[in-house]
Formats: structure tokens, sequence, C-alpha cells
């Protein structure tokens, strides 16, 4: 699947990114200081052009001051909220070929994570980020159960463990910055936008690239919706994304939570009705105590 | 479990007792071992007492706390029969079923708490709250019913204080029983069935064999069929600790109604797997199916099946039965948290020492909590204080 990549690849890729960066600016870059929009923030994954550099894992490392931030991530876990992973894929022509992908939160429209949460740590902003607070969690981690994408990891060494996973980088987004990953990556292969308008982009450049793209962008509909956005020349499923249908994963959960009260009170009545029933069935049992009481009314 | 009634008396001589002190010294033992190893757990973290990670992530503590959870239903499920429906007859079994499901949920609590990163801030769900939450509910239900259970507890202890304050005390117990009964129904028809719930927020991780959004009603059924089983096992277990004669009329009515319980909660299963059109899963020859039908032959059908026809004849058939019903239970627990959940690949699980050693402490501290409770309490009371309309 992965390897780890060596210091000089490392930089040799920053070298070929910077030179492909120039093609991609002919989309104008977003950035979080403009106007509010209807919709969430969100990140275009175009896989066609990332080399696999690992800038954005690094740069998510210093951004999020993870320890040994020059140490290149294998995966997702409490020192790395983001990696690009490595998948071995059949080209049409029956090349094999190894593709990079880079993996992190993938900031749902309807997050399953914040929906599952105990305590509430977990939250969806109203641009878009999940954020996690640490202060609250209990550390149960039915947050890993319920997210579809395996993306909060537990810190198993630390005794006081707590959750992590990727923020959005939601103070540089405060700042009026692009998430560090966006900022760091030299191809343009991550492009940061409101993500209705980096839907569009990433559809139109379907249409105009006849033969580039598989035609569908993941993450439209995937999960009831991400935040991240993936463009690919192959397959989804080959690089590691999971298929999800366009529910929301709480969809069941949340329908049923809902219902608590009114099967709570339905319950307490439905107990009281069948005392009362139990209670008269003994008392009609039992003609004599009537003959009393009714004597005794008069 | 023996069908000789008769010969109660003679089997309690000698040799029995040191057996039974044997076992309350082997599981004193476990004990204080187990809570040696909690000490290690809480100081030393989750990453080097457990084989947890963050692609198995819930292990045995969790089995046990959902499996026990439904067992403990012994509780609701009993006092709704003496509270509310008011079948008398079963008067015998209500006191060791409600000591027996306090005993339950004091250990899910102390389980709940090991298994927790934050075992510091066990308390936070009281403060920070997401209605949201399947466990959300489940942590605020079974703090609450706890307290029903410790209530509904309360009058075996305090009638056995005779301090001249607390006269009225006992009087006072019994006219809030049947509020506290209707409360203590309610809180478990909640959490049982948000149990099932809680596996709704998975349906990539959960096997559709198991995952159904009727998971809530199948929780709650399943919890009664343990809950009737585990009452008529444990007035078995109490009436032999206390020394008292057995009533087989009331473990035979406690297995039927399991039984009859169980071939409901069959169909359901069945039926949403046949209507849902994954069958085809069930009839594939594969781990999954292995496992599902064992749950549903092995631990529903034959049980039930052997409890109906038997009928009521042998107390022994009717053990085996009721065991069965309730390692199914459990098993079905362990399946939808284990063994029915599809794994990221490379995924493996055995778990570590500590992880045994704190279980089977906790198990034991529920189960000598219990027995000490038999012993010293009058659980099997002497004479039932209400026959039927005594009222």
């Amino acid at each position: 699947m992965s390897e780890v990549i060596s210091r000089r690849s490392f930089l040799m890729g920053v070298g070929v990114g910077a030179a492909s960066a120039l093609a991609a600016t002919a989309v104008e870059p977003v950035r979080a200081s403009e106007p509010v929009a209807a919709d969430s923030w969100g990140v275009l994954v175009d896989l066609t052009r990332c080399n696999g550099c690992d800038s954005c894992a690094l740069a998510c490392k210093e951004a999020n001051q993870r320890p040994e931030p020059d140490t290149v991530p294998v995966s997702l876990n409490s020192d790395a909220y983001s990696f690009v992973d490595r998948r071995q894929v059949v080209s049409d022509a029956g090349i094999e070929q190894q593709m990079p992908i880079k993996r992190q939160c993938m900031h749902c429209l309807h997050p399953a994570c914040v929906s599952a949460c105990t305590v509430g740590a977990l939250t969806k902003s109203a641009d878009g980020p999940v954020v996690y607070n640490d202060k609250k969690c209990i550390g149960c981690r039915y947050c890993q159960y319920a997210c579809p994408f395996g993306v909060p990891t537990y810190d198993w060494e630390n005794p006081l463990g707590l959750i992590h996973k990727c923020q959005f980088c939601i103070s540089r987004l405060e700042e009026g910055q692009q998430p560090a990953c966006v900022a760091g990556c030299p191809t343009g292969a991550l492009r940061f936008g409101r993500r209705s308008n980096l839907l569009a982009q990433a559809h139109a450049q379907i249409d105009t690239n006849a033969g580039r793209y598989i035609e569908q962008v993941y993450g439209e509909a995937e999960a009831g919706g991400t935040s991240i956005l993936y463009l690919s020349g192959v397959p989804f499923a080959a690089m590691g994304l999971p298929t999800l249908d366009s529910q929301a994963p709480s969809h069941y959960a949340e329908a049923m939570m809902k219902k608590t009260p009114v099967i709570g009170l339905t319950v307490a009545a439905l107990a009281s009705g069948v005392y009362w029933l139990a209670k008269r069935r003994e008392f009609l049992a039992q003609p004599q105590v009537v003959a009393e009481e009714v004597t005794h009314d008069r | 479990m023996t069908a000789e009634i008769g010969v109660e008396r003679r089997s309690s001589s000698a040799v029995p007792v040191l057996d039974r002190r044997m076992a309350v010294v082997l599981l004193a033992m476990m004990v204080v071992v187990g809570a040696v190893a909690g000490v290690v757990r809480l100081v030393l973290g989750l990453g080097a007492t457990t084989n947890l990670s963050d692609s198995y992530s819930w292990g045995i503590w969790i089995g046990f706390d959902f499996g026990l959870i439904a067992l403990a239903g012994v509780g609701f499920t009993m006092a709704a029969v003496a509270h509310i429906l008011r079948r008398h007859e079963y008067h015998a079994a209500v006191r060791p079923a409600i000591l027996a499901g306090l005993a339950g949920y004091v250990a899910v609590l102390l389980l709940l708490v090991l298994d927790l990163g934050r075992p510091d801030r066990f308390y936070n769900f009281i403060l920070f709250w997401n209605p949201h939450s399947p466990l959300f509910e489940i942590s605020w239900c079974v703090l609450l019913y706890t307290t029903v259970l410790i209530i509904e507890t309360s009058p075996f202890i305090v009638e056995k204080l005779r301090w001249k304050r607390i006269e009225k005390l006992p009087r006072l117990l019994e006219r809030i029983m049947l509020p506290v009964a209707i409360l203590g129904v309610t809180l478990s028809t909640l959490h049982q069935s948000t149990l099932g719930t809680l596996y709704l927020n998975m349906p990539y991780r959960l096997h559709a064999l198991w995952y159904t959004p009727l998971l809530p009603l199948m929780f709650l059924v399943s919890s009664i069929m343990a809950g009737l089983s585990l009452a008529a096992v444990v007035y078995w277990l109490a009436a032999r600790l206390a020394r008292k004669p057995v009533q087989p009329k009331i473990i035979f009515g406690l297995a039927r109604g399991a039984a009859v319980v169980g071939l409901g909660y069959l169909a359901l299963k069945l039926g949403e797997v046949i209507v849902s059109g994954d069958i085809g899963l069930a009839l594939a020859p594969t781990r999954f199916a292995a496992l599902w039908w064992t749950e549903m032959l092995v631990f529903v059908a034959l049980p039930a099946v052997l409890i109906l026809v038997s009928g009521r004849k042998s107390l022994q058939r009717t053990g085996i039965a009721l065991m069965l019903i309730l390692l199914g239970v459990l098993m079905n627990r362990f399946d939808a948290t284990m063994f029915a959940q599809l794994l990221p690949s490379g995924a493996s699980y055995f778990p570590h020492l500590i992880e045994w050693l704190t279980t089977a402490g906790i198990l034991a501290a529920a189960a000598l909590a219990w027995i000490l409770g038999v012993r010293l309490l009058n659980i099997i009371e002497d004479d039932p204080p209400h026959h039927a309309g005594s009222e």
C-alpha cells in the first residue's frame, strides 16, 4: 500500500510540483476571508495532478504542531491528521502503477461522528469544518465506529489519551488563510473554496477534459455529501475510498433518537394502563369485595 | 439443576458447603486480582494494557458491557412482572432478580469506566449533552436506572435494620414501588432499545445480517428474553443458597415466558432477513452466516423448543435451555460489537491479559455481591407479604 518516502524523493517531488503549479493557476485560489457563502468551505482534490510529494502531509503536521514534523506519515494517527496513501492501480492498458491519494477528515455535511459523540465533543461548524473539543471528550471512541472513512484516531500511548483528527485548520480559516495542506500543495492538486463552486468547477473539468477523469465527483453525494471532494482518473474504490450511498450514515440512528421522548411517554402510559387492567382483573375476580365496597358507599 | 426437590436437605451436607466456600474464596481472589489489574490499567493507559487499536477499538470490555446490560434486563423484566402485570405467583423470584439487576448494572458501570480513554472525565455526559447520541442516552438511562435499582433493593436492607427512626420507611418504600417500577421499565425500554440504535450509526461496519433499522426492537425483545431466563436461574440459585425449597412452577413459568418471547424474537430476526432480501447472505457459506445461524438455531430456536416440548417435566433440561438463551444473548452482543464487524484490512484483536483479569474480576465482584446479598438479606422471603388480591 504505502511506503516511507525518502527525504530526497520528497524534495524532488516539491520541485516537480512547483513546475506544474503554474499550470494550476488558471483557477484563482480562493481565500477564507471571502464573503460567507451559503454553503460550506471545501477542498477539491484532483488526483490526476497529485505527484505524491507529501508536502501537504508535512505542512499539516507542522500546522498542527505534531511531533517529528519532518517524518512523512504513512497512516492517520495521533501524530498525523492527514497522509498520502499509495495504491497499486492497474491502468486500462494493463500497466501496474502506484498512485498517491491524500487522505484526511472528509468534513461530512451530515457527520456521523458528530451525531454519535456521547458528549458533543465533535461539532459541525457553520462554515463546514467538523471540529473536536478535547476538553469534553471522554475517550469512548464511538466516533471511530461511526465514521465511514476511518478518520478519528485515538492516542493509545497516552494514559489519558484523546481523539485526534483534522480540524480543517479552522484557526487558519478564521485568520483568512487556506488550510495548511492546500497552502503547501505545489502542484495545484488541492484547491480550496466554497463547496458549491468547487463542485461546479469539478464538473466543468470533467466535461472539458474528455478521458482525463472518471465521470464522478467523490464526495458530492457520498455519505450525504462531504466538504472534501475528489476527482480521479481511476475508480475511487481502487484508490481506497469506500463505496458509500448518498444517505447520511447517521440517518436511522437520528430518526430513532428523535423518537426518544415519544417512546418514553408511550411506555410509561402503557405500563400504567397494564397495571390498571391487572388491578381491575384482580378486583373483578373477587365479587365479595365488590359487594362490600358497594354497601360501604351507601 | 436437579428435579429432586425432596432431597434438597441431603445435598447441602458437608461437601457442598465446602465447595461453596471454595467458590466464594475463588471469586474473592478474582476480585482482588482484577482490582490490581484495574489499577494497572488506569495508571498505564489503554495502549499498554489492552490490545485495542484504531481499527479494533472496542474489545471484551464493551462486549461484556453490552451483554451484561441485556442480561441485567432481569431487573426491569421482573419488576414489570411483579408490580405492573401483578403476577403474584412469581413473587418469590422478584427479589433475586432485582438484586441480580443491581449487581449487573454496577458491573456495567465499572467496565464502562475502564474502557473510557478518559476515565477521569466519566461524568462529562452529565455536563455536556448530545441528545442525538445513542451513547449519551444510554449513559443517562444507565445512571438513572441504577438509581431505580438501588431504590428497589433498599427495602431488602431497610427491613434488616431495626432502627426506630426509620420505622415508617418500609411502608413508604412500598408505596412508591409502583411509580418506581414504571420509571424503571420506561428507562430500561429506552436504553435496551437504544443499545440497538447505537449500531445504526455503523451501516458500513456492521454486517448486513445484523444491521437493520429494526435493531432497537430486536435488542429490547432479546433483553426481555434474557431477563426472564436469568430470573429463573437466579431464583433457583438464590433458593439453593438460602436453603429454601425451590418452587418448580416458578422456573417452568418463567422459562415458558422466555421461550415464547424467544420465538417472537426468532420470527423478527428471520422475517427481517427475508423481507430485506439479505437471506442470500445467510445462505452463503461465510463465517458471518455461520455465526448468525448459530445464534438463531443453537441459542434461540433450540432452547425455545426444548422448553416448550419438555414442558413442566425436567428442571435439568429447562436449566440447560435457559443457559443456552443467556449465552446466545451474550453472543449476539459480542457479534454486534466484534465478530460481525467488517474490519479494515489487517485489523486483529486478542484481549490483553489485563483485559481478561479486569473483566473476570468485575464479573466475580458482581457474583460475589449477589451471593453475599442472598446470604445476608431476606432475598427468598419466608412468607410472601401479599398473595393475589390482598392489597
